[in-house]
Protein backbone atom coordinates (compact mmCIF):
# COMPACT_ATOMS: atom_id res chain seq x y z
CA UNK A 1 0.00 0.00 0.00
CA UNK A 2 1.23 3.76 -0.83
CA UNK A 3 2.33 5.73 2.31
CA UNK A 4 -0.95 7.26 3.75
CA UNK A 5 0.94 10.89 4.14
CA UNK A 6 1.03 10.78 0.27
CA UNK A 7 -1.59 8.58 -1.02
CA UNK A 8 -3.33 12.17 -0.61
CA UNK A 9 -1.07 13.91 -2.56
CA UNK A 10 -0.78 11.59 -4.99
CA UNK A 11 -4.65 11.40 -5.93
CA UNK A 12 -4.35 15.03 -6.68
CA UNK A 13 -0.89 14.90 -8.38
CA UNK A 14 -2.66 16.72 -11.09
CA UNK A 15 -2.93 19.46 -9.24
CA UNK A 16 -0.25 19.91 -7.16
CA UNK A 17 2.08 23.22 -7.13
CA UNK A 18 5.58 22.70 -8.59
CA UNK A 19 6.88 22.47 -4.73
CA UNK A 20 4.66 19.91 -3.61
CA UNK A 21 5.27 17.54 -6.92
CA UNK A 22 8.97 18.35 -6.52
CA UNK A 23 8.20 16.28 -3.03
CA UNK A 24 5.82 13.93 -3.91
CA UNK A 25 8.08 12.90 -6.56
CA UNK A 26 11.29 12.79 -4.52
CA UNK A 27 9.47 10.53 -2.17
CA UNK A 28 8.16 8.23 -5.11
CA UNK A 29 11.35 7.29 -6.61
CA UNK A 30 12.30 6.00 -3.10
CA UNK A 31 9.10 4.37 -2.41
CA UNK A 32 8.12 1.63 -4.63
CA UNK A 33 4.37 1.15 -3.20
CA UNK A 34 3.77 4.62 -3.40
CA UNK A 35 5.47 4.22 -7.32
CA UNK A 36 3.00 1.49 -7.86
CA UNK A 37 0.30 3.54 -6.58
CA UNK A 38 1.55 6.62 -9.28
CA UNK A 39 1.20 4.21 -11.80
CA UNK A 40 -1.98 2.96 -10.64
CA UNK A 41 -3.85 6.58 -11.04
CA UNK A 42 -2.46 6.89 -14.00
CA UNK A 43 -3.76 3.55 -15.61
CA UNK A 44 -7.08 4.38 -14.42
CA UNK A 45 -6.66 8.01 -15.15
CA UNK A 46 -5.40 6.72 -19.46
CA UNK A 47 -8.31 4.26 -19.02
CA UNK A 48 -11.04 6.17 -17.57
CA UNK A 49 -10.15 9.26 -20.40
CA UNK A 50 -9.88 6.98 -23.46
CA UNK A 51 -13.27 5.03 -22.27
CA UNK A 52 -15.49 8.36 -22.07
CA UNK A 53 -13.87 11.03 -23.46
CA UNK A 54 -15.63 12.68 -26.59
CA UNK A 55 -18.78 10.76 -25.74
CA UNK A 56 -21.55 12.16 -28.28
CA UNK A 57 -24.87 10.64 -29.30
CA UNK A 58 -25.39 8.58 -32.58
CA UNK A 59 -25.82 10.37 -36.12
CA UNK A 60 -29.50 9.94 -36.59
CA UNK A 61 -30.10 11.10 -32.98
CA UNK A 62 -31.33 14.39 -34.33
CA UNK A 63 -34.09 12.69 -36.82
CA UNK A 64 -35.00 10.49 -34.07
CA UNK A 65 -36.09 13.01 -32.08
CA UNK A 66 -37.73 15.12 -34.51
CA UNK A 67 -39.61 12.16 -35.97
CA UNK A 68 -40.95 11.88 -32.02
CA UNK A 69 -41.50 15.43 -32.04
CA UNK A 70 -43.58 15.90 -35.20
CA UNK A 71 -45.60 12.82 -33.99
CA UNK A 72 -46.62 14.73 -30.64
CA UNK A 73 -47.63 17.61 -33.03
CA UNK A 74 -47.29 21.36 -31.96
CA UNK A 75 -46.51 22.66 -28.88
CA UNK A 76 -49.32 22.76 -26.86
CA UNK A 77 -51.26 26.50 -27.39
CA UNK A 78 -53.60 27.28 -24.49
CA UNK A 79 -57.12 26.68 -24.63
CA UNK A 80 -59.34 29.39 -26.03
CA UNK A 81 -62.41 28.14 -23.61
CA UNK A 82 -61.84 29.71 -20.43
CA UNK A 83 -61.86 32.91 -22.10
CA UNK A 84 -64.81 32.20 -24.48
CA UNK A 85 -66.47 31.19 -21.09
CA UNK A 86 -65.76 34.38 -19.42
CA UNK A 87 -67.58 36.44 -22.25
CA UNK A 88 -70.46 34.38 -22.77
CA UNK A 89 -70.43 34.46 -18.54
CA UNK A 90 -70.27 38.20 -18.07
CA UNK A 91 -72.29 39.14 -21.25
CA UNK A 92 -75.13 36.69 -19.24
CA UNK A 93 -74.67 38.19 -16.15
CA UNK A 94 -74.96 42.18 -17.56
CA UNK A 95 -78.29 41.19 -19.63
CA UNK A 96 -79.94 39.83 -16.80
CA UNK A 97 -79.42 43.17 -15.03
CA UNK A 98 -80.32 45.05 -17.74
CA UNK A 99 -83.51 43.73 -18.29
CA UNK A 100 -84.51 43.58 -15.05
CA UNK A 101 -83.37 47.19 -14.66
CA UNK A 102 -85.88 47.44 -17.44
CA UNK A 103 -88.86 46.03 -16.42
CA UNK A 104 -88.52 47.59 -13.41
CA UNK A 105 -88.57 50.64 -14.65
CA UNK A 106 -91.54 49.78 -16.37
CA UNK A 107 -93.45 49.07 -13.45
CA UNK A 108 -93.52 52.07 -12.49
CA UNK A 109 -96.28 54.57 -12.86
CA UNK A 110 -95.84 57.54 -14.29
CA UNK A 111 -99.16 59.61 -15.94
CA UNK A 112 -96.95 62.09 -18.31
CA UNK A 113 -96.71 60.70 -22.02
CA UNK A 114 -93.22 62.13 -22.50
CA UNK A 115 -91.65 60.90 -19.39
CA UNK A 116 -93.24 57.17 -20.33
CA UNK A 117 -91.60 57.48 -23.71
CA UNK A 118 -88.03 58.73 -21.64
CA UNK A 119 -88.49 56.38 -19.13
CA UNK A 120 -88.91 53.31 -22.09
CA UNK A 121 -85.82 54.97 -24.30
CA UNK A 122 -83.96 54.94 -20.83
CA UNK A 123 -84.46 51.54 -20.34
CA UNK A 124 -83.20 50.70 -23.87
CA UNK A 125 -80.21 52.44 -23.74
CA UNK A 126 -79.41 51.24 -20.03
CA UNK A 127 -79.77 47.73 -21.67
CA UNK A 128 -77.32 48.56 -24.35
CA UNK A 129 -75.07 50.11 -22.36
CA UNK A 130 -74.76 46.90 -20.21
CA UNK A 131 -74.41 44.58 -23.26
CA UNK A 132 -71.61 47.19 -24.60
CA UNK A 133 -69.54 46.53 -21.39
CA UNK A 134 -70.14 42.92 -21.32
CA UNK A 135 -68.38 42.99 -25.07
CA UNK A 136 -65.84 44.54 -24.01
CA UNK A 137 -65.12 42.72 -20.67
CA UNK A 138 -64.86 39.86 -23.30
CA UNK A 139 -62.90 41.45 -26.01
CA UNK A 140 -60.54 42.46 -23.13
CA UNK A 141 -60.15 38.85 -21.58
CA UNK A 142 -59.49 37.50 -25.60
CA UNK A 143 -56.76 40.15 -25.76
CA UNK A 144 -55.21 38.99 -22.33
CA UNK A 145 -54.23 35.33 -23.61
CA UNK A 146 -51.73 33.77 -20.91
CA UNK A 147 -49.20 32.09 -23.08
CA UNK B 1 -26.89 30.86 -28.94
CA UNK B 2 -28.86 31.01 -26.35
CA UNK B 3 -29.97 34.55 -26.89
CA UNK B 4 -30.67 33.40 -30.00
CA UNK B 5 -32.92 30.72 -28.54
CA UNK B 6 -34.69 33.14 -26.21
CA UNK B 7 -35.37 35.59 -29.09
CA UNK B 8 -37.64 32.61 -30.47
CA UNK B 9 -39.28 32.05 -27.45
CA UNK B 10 -40.48 35.67 -26.71
CA UNK B 11 -41.32 36.02 -30.45
CA UNK B 12 -43.30 32.22 -30.09
CA UNK B 13 -41.50 31.13 -32.80
CA UNK B 14 -41.14 27.04 -30.92
CA UNK B 15 -40.36 25.35 -33.87
CA UNK B 16 -37.34 27.53 -34.78
CA UNK B 17 -36.40 27.49 -31.08
CA UNK B 18 -36.30 23.60 -30.81
CA UNK B 19 -33.62 23.43 -34.02
CA UNK B 20 -31.54 25.82 -32.40
CA UNK B 21 -31.57 24.06 -29.06
CA UNK B 22 -31.61 20.54 -29.94
CA UNK B 23 -27.96 20.35 -31.99
CA UNK B 24 -26.33 22.68 -29.45
CA UNK B 25 -27.84 20.63 -26.29
CA UNK B 26 -27.87 17.19 -27.27
CA UNK B 27 -24.40 15.88 -26.45
CA UNK B 28 -24.38 17.76 -23.43
CA UNK B 29 -27.70 16.32 -22.12
CA UNK B 30 -26.57 12.72 -23.55
CA UNK B 31 -23.36 13.14 -21.05
CA UNK B 32 -25.53 13.80 -18.08
CA UNK B 33 -27.52 10.74 -18.66
CA UNK B 34 -24.45 8.61 -19.65
CA UNK B 35 -22.84 9.63 -16.52
CA UNK B 36 -26.05 9.52 -13.95
CA UNK B 37 -27.49 6.15 -15.36
CA UNK B 38 -24.07 4.59 -16.50
CA UNK B 39 -25.46 3.02 -19.51
CA UNK B 40 -24.69 4.55 -23.20
CA UNK B 41 -27.77 3.11 -24.73
CA UNK B 42 -30.41 3.82 -21.79
CA UNK B 43 -28.70 7.61 -21.80
CA UNK B 44 -29.33 7.83 -25.67
CA UNK B 45 -33.15 6.76 -25.08
CA UNK B 46 -33.57 8.99 -22.29
CA UNK B 47 -31.67 11.65 -24.05
CA UNK B 48 -34.59 11.52 -26.91
CA UNK B 49 -37.27 11.18 -24.05
CA UNK B 50 -35.98 14.55 -22.58
CA UNK B 51 -35.90 16.76 -25.59
CA UNK B 52 -39.63 15.29 -26.15
CA UNK B 53 -40.41 16.84 -22.53
CA UNK B 54 -38.27 19.82 -23.17
CA UNK B 55 -40.51 20.43 -27.23
CA UNK B 56 -43.71 19.76 -24.95
CA UNK B 57 -42.84 22.36 -22.20
CA UNK B 58 -41.28 25.29 -24.30
CA UNK B 59 -43.99 27.16 -24.64
CA UNK B 60 -44.27 27.37 -20.79
CA UNK B 61 -40.66 28.12 -19.98
CA UNK B 62 -40.28 31.78 -18.67
CA UNK B 63 -36.75 32.60 -18.46
CA UNK B 64 -36.55 33.05 -15.11
CA UNK B 65 -33.42 30.88 -15.04
CA UNK B 66 -30.97 30.04 -18.17
CA UNK B 67 -32.30 27.88 -20.70
CA UNK B 68 -28.90 25.19 -20.14
CA UNK B 69 -30.15 25.47 -16.12
CA UNK B 70 -33.58 24.34 -17.38
CA UNK B 71 -32.67 21.80 -19.69
CA UNK B 72 -30.38 20.05 -17.21
CA UNK B 73 -32.35 20.08 -14.61
CA UNK B 74 -35.21 18.10 -16.99
CA UNK B 75 -32.56 15.82 -17.80
CA UNK B 76 -31.72 15.23 -14.19
CA UNK B 77 -34.79 14.80 -12.97
CA UNK B 78 -35.47 12.14 -15.89
CA UNK B 79 -32.41 10.36 -15.16
CA UNK B 80 -33.49 10.32 -11.34
CA UNK B 81 -37.02 9.20 -12.34
CA UNK B 82 -35.19 6.28 -14.70
CA UNK B 83 -32.70 5.06 -11.40
CA UNK B 84 -36.10 5.20 -9.69
CA UNK B 85 -37.91 2.84 -11.70
CA UNK B 86 -34.98 0.86 -12.26
CA UNK B 87 -33.85 -2.18 -10.55
CA UNK B 88 -32.62 -0.38 -7.70
CA UNK B 89 -28.71 -0.31 -7.97
CA UNK B 90 -26.77 -1.80 -4.81
CA UNK B 91 -23.99 0.24 -3.77
CA UNK B 92 -21.03 -2.15 -3.69
CA UNK B 93 -17.37 -1.21 -2.26
CA UNK B 94 -14.45 -2.33 -4.55
CA UNK B 95 -13.25 -3.94 -1.08
CA UNK B 96 -16.31 -6.51 -1.32
CA UNK B 97 -15.19 -10.06 -2.68
CA UNK B 98 -17.29 -9.77 -5.83
CA UNK B 99 -15.21 -6.84 -7.26
CA UNK B 100 -12.58 -8.76 -7.34
CA UNK B 101 -13.37 -9.71 -11.33
CA UNK B 102 -13.73 -6.35 -12.52
CA UNK B 103 -10.18 -5.29 -10.88
CA UNK B 104 -8.97 -8.53 -12.75
CA UNK B 105 -9.64 -7.16 -15.86
CA UNK B 106 -8.42 -3.38 -15.20
CA UNK B 107 -5.25 -4.45 -14.30
CA UNK B 108 -4.85 -7.11 -16.81
CA UNK B 109 -4.61 -4.85 -20.04
CA UNK B 110 -2.92 -2.16 -18.02
CA UNK B 111 0.34 -4.97 -18.00
CA UNK B 112 -0.27 -4.91 -21.60
CA UNK B 113 -0.89 -2.43 -24.16
CA UNK B 114 -3.92 -3.15 -25.95
CA UNK B 115 -6.89 -2.03 -23.60
CA UNK B 116 -9.59 -3.39 -25.54
CA UNK B 117 -10.60 -5.67 -23.35
CA UNK B 118 -10.72 -3.36 -20.07
CA UNK B 119 -14.40 -3.35 -18.37
CA UNK B 120 -13.50 -0.06 -16.79
CA UNK B 121 -17.33 0.52 -16.71
CA UNK B 122 -18.14 -2.15 -14.56
CA UNK B 123 -15.60 -1.03 -12.14
CA UNK B 124 -16.73 2.76 -11.93
CA UNK B 125 -20.36 1.14 -11.68
CA UNK B 126 -19.63 -0.37 -8.26
CA UNK B 127 -18.44 2.86 -7.04
CA UNK B 128 -20.85 4.83 -4.67
CA UNK B 129 -23.52 6.12 -7.42
CA UNK B 130 -22.35 9.40 -6.87
CA UNK B 131 -18.60 8.93 -7.07
CA UNK B 132 -19.16 7.00 -10.27
CA UNK B 133 -21.53 9.90 -11.75
CA UNK B 134 -18.93 12.02 -11.03
CA UNK B 135 -16.25 10.63 -12.62
CA UNK B 136 -17.54 9.47 -15.63
CA UNK B 137 -18.94 13.30 -16.04
CA UNK B 138 -15.36 14.56 -15.17
CA UNK B 139 -13.76 12.30 -18.04
CA UNK B 140 -16.57 13.12 -20.67
CA UNK B 141 -16.81 16.75 -19.68
CA UNK B 142 -13.05 16.76 -20.66
CA UNK B 143 -11.49 17.16 -16.90
CA UNK B 144 -13.40 20.26 -16.01
CA UNK B 145 -14.79 20.85 -12.59
CA UNK B 146 -16.62 23.62 -13.33
CA UNK B 147 -19.20 21.69 -16.50
CA UNK B 148 -19.19 18.74 -13.59
CA UNK B 149 -20.39 20.83 -11.09
CA UNK B 150 -23.11 22.87 -13.79
CA UNK B 151 -23.80 19.99 -14.96
CA UNK B 152 -24.82 18.08 -11.50
CA UNK B 153 -25.93 20.86 -9.96
CA UNK B 154 -23.20 19.76 -7.20
CA UNK B 155 -21.12 22.25 -5.67
CA UNK B 156 -17.14 22.17 -7.13
CA UNK B 157 -15.58 21.39 -3.55
CA UNK B 158 -18.11 18.59 -3.28
CA UNK B 159 -17.30 17.40 -6.97
CA UNK B 160 -13.24 17.33 -6.15
CA UNK B 161 -14.37 15.44 -3.23
CA UNK B 162 -15.91 12.52 -5.02
CA UNK B 163 -13.34 12.85 -7.66
CA UNK B 164 -10.53 12.61 -5.88
CA UNK B 165 -12.07 9.16 -3.71
CA UNK B 166 -13.33 7.46 -6.63
CA UNK B 167 -9.68 7.64 -8.41
CA UNK B 168 -8.09 6.92 -5.25
CA UNK B 169 -10.35 3.82 -4.60
CA UNK B 170 -9.68 2.83 -8.02
CA UNK B 171 -6.06 3.10 -7.92
CA UNK B 172 -6.13 1.38 -4.71
CA UNK B 173 -8.05 -1.45 -6.12
CA UNK B 174 -5.92 -1.77 -9.22
CA UNK B 175 -2.29 -1.27 -7.44
CA UNK B 176 -3.38 -4.30 -5.03
CA UNK B 177 -4.30 -6.32 -7.36
CA UNK B 178 -0.95 -5.58 -9.25
CA UNK B 179 0.32 -6.68 -5.82
CA UNK B 180 -1.72 -9.96 -5.54
CA UNK B 181 -0.55 -11.03 -8.81
CA UNK B 182 3.21 -10.47 -7.96
CA UNK B 183 2.95 -12.49 -4.46
CA UNK B 184 1.26 -15.16 -6.28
Amino acid sequence: MACAEFEDLLADYAELSGESRLRVDAHAATCADCQEFLDALHAVDATLAAQFAGREVSAGFGQAVRRRVQRKTAVRRPSFIPELLDFVGWSAIIAVIAFTLYWASALIPISNEAAKAFNANAGWAVAAAFLLVSFLIGLHSFVELKY
Amino acid sequence: MEQEIRACLDQKRYREAFDLLLPEYQNKVFRLACAMLGDAALAEDLAQDVFVRIWKALAGYRGQSALSTWIYAITRNACLTALRKGAGRKEISVEEPGVGQAVEALSAPAEAPARGGMDVTGLVAQLPEKHAQVLRLYYMEEKSYEEVSRLLEMPMGTVKVYLHRGRKQLAQALARSKMEKRTG
